[in-house]
């Protein structure tokens, strides 16, 4: 038995294949679950193979799984059949898989590339397998895997796209070269291998099915034929192919391919299958020069203006809006509770003013908010005041999604007009609403903003979350907000690392009214400046939320913030609302004594 | 079809394998056989079974012979050969405790349970070169066998001592799960930490011992020095289930180091009044990783995330170090890629702005 089992491993061993069968079939499912998901990756279980991590072994083995006899391999690199590695690969191929091999595209049914695809027109014969070096195209704006996964599930590609409104502002043009991120089937963005931008648009919608293994992150992804395949940029800012120097192949003549150096100072065609055959005269030019990208040649004349200086087209104030909602609220909390420890709503016995301490005396669990409730009118700003410790961070926490609370309801008529808890969303969903729903202003700009990005990238931030894709309206409207916030124009391509702390607050309030949020939350927004610069912030909030159609909570220990800036406050101790009322009310005359000590402490 | 651009570059790449053919394999010396290699480099074949993550001494040995001594070169070469062949079966779980001691140190303790064994080892032998003009002259000196009791052969651990004691946290949560198959899925964060330990197992031993000092000596890290509870080399024994009484049954024994390390917990949300262990285990003798292993392991678990993240990802020696060499290849339709975007850079008369970009790629 044991001995038949070993010939039968025997027999098939002679066929000297360079993956087991096992190993193909687990390749090949990878490979169908990529098409089935264009720009997908498909984490498979990669395997070694004879050459190097980084030398092909993703596309050879996307090659071994896909191909068999009766198919035909060509193999290439930088587009040259001769290149050493493409020679190596191709002899592994065609040596252990019984297949033909062979340089011309035509007769190909498989074709593997290392940076390039072919300048022969493709059809739905071929499928060309890309080796990929780097899969993720958000590595360079985030460095954490499993972020960056999330930020694919969720669509959530602000980052890469401040990535490049940064380049532009810096550059004058976008300076990616190979590898250009592309978004695919408009679904997901996808690193296109280090192929030139040149052979970009060559994936949009073509015949041919592409296929990317990367072998040393164990990713497998695809574009399907006939799929959209859009390279990144603004809509006002044409992407840009290599090339545009009236050069020309010094050994075929043609002037739509990819070009390299070739000695000499001449330039010649990186695919030297193209160029042999079109100095034979074997060459179908009109189709080559169809799908050439020559339309993306660089126009300087199209560039943007960089650093030309925004100028402000002076327009009305926006009028206040109409309150659109019928509701009575914008937001509308209930019984909300945060315990932080053991034994949830049963540790909240015990706790309270009453009782002079937040901590269960049962389960020693802090109960930082209990019982809150309070909602907040269209164009109305609420207070939540008391000491630090007192909970009102804690409450607005779970408000802007940041934790989630151990009991409560929370509505806001511009989610579902107000018919969803969102407590019960996921965080996904809660991420989404800070997106154009919330406006969150934090203590620490720090903490609100990228300190290495410019101040226009910062808003720029949330616009092109909100889906804004013109980089002259992201420029225009990112202007008119500093200019709100007064913060200098001339600043506003500048590192918000280089700011005080003032204007970075103010770059911080401007970033969250970009979209124009219904509700704005603002936690202890002057707390951490100096005094004089504190009033002047006061002073921008208190005309901003007076001009917009905004709803505000705003969090402070200083009742001199909360009358400046509030209509109705709500007074909390030890994770209890203990007062709340009209805040002129409370401010002249408060009936709770520690509301009394928190006046008499802003009147001193 | 006149075009045959393939040529050239084959030709250039035959020459180069007659080269190494040649030189390596008709070099005017005796040929290095595979028990020459395995009796004399019993510590590289153990490293190339290690980092390939394949028991085998005579496969490990011909790898290195034909990697002309390069572990990383060998290693890849002996998991490509795995990558060819079917998998018949699965091992089962080992109970390390099973471990019959060749070597084995606690130094932790004065006078353990069990013995302090040496065993084969020059660590506490001078590192004085010896230059032999020619083989040994034959001598008695037989060492003493290897301890035959049970209790020597199989020394209780000191681990469980301190459990006696209670002075060690108890992780063990009762679930029993699946150990993650790092060859037959990928492993990337957040992931169990069987994933990070067989990753670990398998790392080069560089990349490990490498990224342990650099949080001793380096700018930044949390990995602190441990206190070694075990180190042992040993023999276990490795079962697979009979195809047709579904028992297990032995057929074979493998060697492996062992290392139990013990971290002083201090931090804020710990246990202050209990150690914690970490653990490594990998093929062959090969202290220096199973020690890193042991230390990384523990630090993981205490400092989480990016930790993970660089275990699991980073210390493959396949992985980085085919990713470095690849810069070897052709690289010019990318390089004519990036100026194309200097001369456009030039072009827009722009100027430059004195700020950083918001991410940097890899190309």
């Amino acid at each position: 038995m044991i001995t038949e089992l070993l010939s039968e491993i025997d027999d098939s061993a002679g066929r000297a294949g360079l993956l087991d069968d096992g190993a193909r079939r687990e390749i090949r499912r990878a490979t169908l679950t990529a098409v089935c998901v264009p720009g997908y990756q498909v984490p498979f279980g990669s395997r070694e193979m004879p050459v190097a991590r980084g030398w092909g072994s993703g596309g050879l083995q996307v090659t071994l799984a896909v191909i068999g006899e009766p198919d035909t391999v060509k193999v290439i690199d930088q587009g040259d059949d001769a290149g050493v590695n493409a020679t190596n690969l191709r002899r592994m191929i065609a040596g252990t898989e019984g297949c033909e091999e062979s340089t011309d595209s035509r007769d190909a049914t498989v074709i593997q590339t290392r940076h390039r695809v072919p300048e022969q027109p493709l059809t739905a014969e071929h499928v060309l397998v890309l080796q990929v070096p780097v899969p993720e195209p958000l590595r360079g704006v985030e460095r954490s895997t499993a972020e960056c996964d999330r930020m694919h599930a969720e669509g959530d590609y602000a980052a890469i796209w401040v990535s490049l409104y940064e380049d532009l502002v810096r550059n004058g043009v976008i300076t990616r070269s190979t590898g250009y991120p592309v978004l695919v089937d408009g679904r997901y963005v996808m690193a296109t291998t280090p192929i030139p931008r040149w052979d970009v648009p060559r994936l949009h919608r073509s015949p041919h099915l592409s296929l990317f293994g990367a072998g040393r992150e164990k990713r497998i992804y695809a574009v399907p034929p006939d799929t959209d395949v859009e390279p990144l940029t603004f809509d006002d800012v044409p992407f840009e192919v290599e090339g545009g120097h009236e050069q020309q192949c010094a050994l075929c003549g043609s002037s739509d391919t990819f070009l390299v150096e070739g000695g000499g100072g001449r330039t010649i065609c990186s695919d030297t299958e193209w160029c042999a055959r079109v100095a034979e005269g074997d060459a179908d030019l009109e189709a080559h020069a169809k799908q050439a990208p020559l339309h993306l040649l660089p126009d300087p004349a199209r560039r943007v203006r960089t650093a030309a200086p925004v100028t402000l087209v002076a327009r009305p104030e926006p009028a206040r809006r109409p309150v659109v909602s019928a509701a009575e609220w914008t937001l509308q909390v209930a019984g909300l509770g945060k315990v932080h420890g053991l034994g949830g709503a049963d540790a909240v016995a015990g706790t309270g003013p009453e009782h002079g301490t937040a901590i269960s005396p049962t389960t020693g669990a802090i109960v930082a908010a209990w019982d809150v409730g309070f909602d907040v009118a269209p164009g109305e700003a609420v207070g939540l005041i008391g000491e630090s410790g007192s909970g009102k961070s804690t409450v607005l926490r779970c408000l802007v999604g940041e934790e989630s609370p151990t009991a409560g309801v929370l509505h806001l008529a511009a989610v579902d007009a107000g018919a969803t808890d969102l407590f019960t969303l996921d965080a996904a969903a809660r991420r989404k609403l800070r997106v154009d729903v919330l406006g969150y202003v934090q203590q620490d700009p720090s903490a609100g903003l990228s300190l290495n990005v410019s101040a226009g990238g910062n808003i720029a931030e949330r616009l092109t979350a909100a889906g804004w894709r013109s980089y002259h309206a992201i420029r225009q409207r990112a202007a008119e907000l500093l200019d709100r916030v007064e913060v200098p124009l001339s600043r506003m391509d500048d590192p918000v690392k280089t700011f005080s702390g003032g204007m970075r607050q103010r770059v911080q309030i401007a970033k969250a009214l970009a979209t124009d949020p219904a509700l704005l939350l603002l936690d202890e927004p002057t707390t951490g400046l100096d005094a004089s610069v504190a009033a002047g912030v006061l002073d921008l909030l208190r005309g901003l939320l007076a001009e917009r159609d905004v709803a505000a909570v705003v969090v402070s220990h200083d009742f001199a913030v909360i009358e400046t800036l509030t209509e109705r406050a709500v007074v909390m101790q030890l994770g209890r609302v203990v007062e709340h009322g009209l805040t002129d009310q409370l401010f002249a005359d408060p009936h709770h004594p520690y509301t009394q000590r928190l006046v008499a402490a802003a009147r001193r | 079809m006149g075009y045959s651009g393939a040529r050239g570059g084959l030709e250039a790449i035959l020459a180069a394998e007659r080269h190494v053919r040649h030189e390596r394999d008709h070099a005017p010396v005796p040929w290095a056989g595979t028990e020459q290699i395995t009796a004399r480099f019993r510590l590289a074949v153990d490293r190339v079974m290690g980092e390939a993550g394949l028991y085998d001494e005579p496969t490990a040995a011909h790898a290195f012979r034909q990697a002309e001594g390069d572990t990383l070169e060998a290693a890849h070469l002996v998991r490509a050969h795995r990558s060819t062949l079917p998998r018949l079966a699965r091992s089962e779980p080992v109970d390390p405790d099973e471990m019959v001691v060749l070597r084995r140190i606690v130094p932790a303790h004065r006078t353990p349970d069990g013995p302090q064994l040496l065993g084969r080892t020059s660590d506490y032998t001078g590192r004085l070169l010896e230059r032999p003009d020619g083989p040994p002259s034959p001598n008695g000196q037989v060492p003493a066998p290897v301890a035959q009791a049970d209790g020597e052969r199989r020394p209780r651990r000191f681990s469980a001592m301190l459990r006696e004691m209670d002075l060690l946290v108890d992780h063990r949560t009762g679930a029993d799960p699946e150990p993650f198959d790092v060859t037959r899925r990928p492993a990337r964060p957040p992931a169990p930490r069987s994933a990070v330990l067989a990753s670990m197992a398998r790392a080069e031993t560089g990349a490990l011992v490498g990224l342990w000092y650099r949080s001793i000596l380096g700018p930044d890290g949390n990995i602190h020095e441990v206190t070694l509870g075990e180190v042992r080399h040993g023999r276990l024994p490795l079962r697979v289930r009979h195809p047709h009484t579904g028992r297990p049954v032995r057929i074979g024994t493998f060697r492996a180091t062992e290392t139990e390390a013990l971290e002083d917990l201090d931090g804020a949300e710990e246990d202050r009044a209990r150690f914690d262990l970490g653990y490594g285990l990998c093929f062959g003798h090969n202290e220096r990783k199973s020690i890193a292993m042991a230390n990384l392991d523990v630090a993981c678990r205490r400092f989480g995330a990016s930790l993970e993240q660089v275990l699991l990802l980073t210390i493959d020696g396949l992985d980085s170090g085919g990713f470095l060499e690849h810069l070897k290849l052709p690289h010019y339709v990318t390089f004519r890629s990036m100026v194309d975007r200097k001369l456009a850079v030039r072009t827009t008369g722009e100027r430059v702005r004195a700020t950083d970009p918001l991410g940097r790629d890899c190309r």
